[in-house]
């Protein structure tokens, strides 16, 4: 993102309240991909714009009220993250918006022997660097599925943290979860990935 | 000393850092005599530089004038 322009927050915030066009311009170039990004990742593709959108006219609305306990860029995603939220509630009550409270296993518990040691330890893979992965096709539509089959927050915390590369603190901010569930959430998201890459490459 | 499936569920920590001090000489114990685990918390490591450097992994380009169209939108609500 073009974000080298952008003023600090302590300069942008005084402009952004006097309704300063240009200020908004910065502000919306440097952060609205980002938006959409974590949209995409709670709400999915289709409504992930709209969504973006409909959060600028909140932060313009609670700027007044912003009381500084975090960035002005993790305070908007955190707006994001809340209008995608509410979104999904509204659209469809009986999805689980994170499984972080049933048990569900990072490993299928069938690979392991009673006493939790490996009984069907990982494989090799074939490729072993990033760039050898993805240079298969079907194994980028494999991370690409497994990615849009994870439950919304697990989603939301890898796009924050392994693609947009955000700190814990802030994505928990964000997410508003706690710390610990925050490291659940995205350990989850990864395992998930991992056994997909796994089941391509482990043949 | 911790299990196998002990090393699984928090790998992420064990890479981020983040584990516990009283849990870190455990877990390098088990990493170090463990070959199975090496290669799960390796792969982990794989798996997460693979999807920081995936295509979904981007964040969309916005244009112009989808700048200026928005910047329109928040011109309008702050008059209301
Ligand atoms: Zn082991």
């Amino acid at each position: 993102m073009a974000n080298s322009t952008l003023p600090s927050d302590d300069e942008l915030i005084p402009r952004l309240l006097a309704n300063d066009e240009t200020s908004y311009a910065q502000i919306v170039s440097a952060y609205h991909g980002l938006m959409v990004h974590l949209a995409r990742a709670i709400v999915g593709e289709a409504i992930a714009d709209e969504v973006a959108q409909e959060a600028w006219v909140a932060v313009l609305r609670a700027l007044p009220k912003f009381e500084r306990r975090s960035s002005l860029k993790t305070w908007i995603l955190r707006i994001v993250s809340n209008t995608a939220k509410s979104r999904l509630r509204h659209e469809s009550r009986t999805v689980s918006m994170d499984e972080s409270l049933e048990e569900s296993p990072i490993v299928d518990p069938a690979r392991f022997k009673p006493n939790a040691h490996w009984a069907s330890p990982p494989v090799m893979w074939h490729a072993d660097t990033p760039d050898a992965l993805l240079a298969s096709t079907e194994l980028r539509s494999c991370i690409s599925d497994a990615l849009s089959t994870l439950p919304p927050l697990q989603r939301a915390a890898v796009t924050l943290r392994d693609m947009q590369g955000l700190s814990m603190e802030a994505i928990c901010k964000i997410l508003e979860v706690s710390e610990s569930n925050g490291r659940v959430l995205l350990h989850r998201a990864r395992s998930r990935i991992q056994m997909a890459i796994e089941e391509h490459e482990g043949q | 000393m911790p299990s196998c499936k002990d090393i699984t569920e928090h790998s992420s920590d064990y890479l981020e850092r983040n584990l516990p001090w009283w849990k870190r000489p455990g877990y390098w114990l088990h990493l170090a005599m463990c070959i199975h685990c090496r290669r799960y918390v390796d792969q982990l490591k794989l798996t997460i530089g693979t999807i920081s450097k995936s295509p979904d992994a981007t964040p969309p380009n916005i244009s112009t004038e989808e700048i200026q169209a928005i910047v329109e939108k928040m011109k309008q609500s702050t008059k209301k």
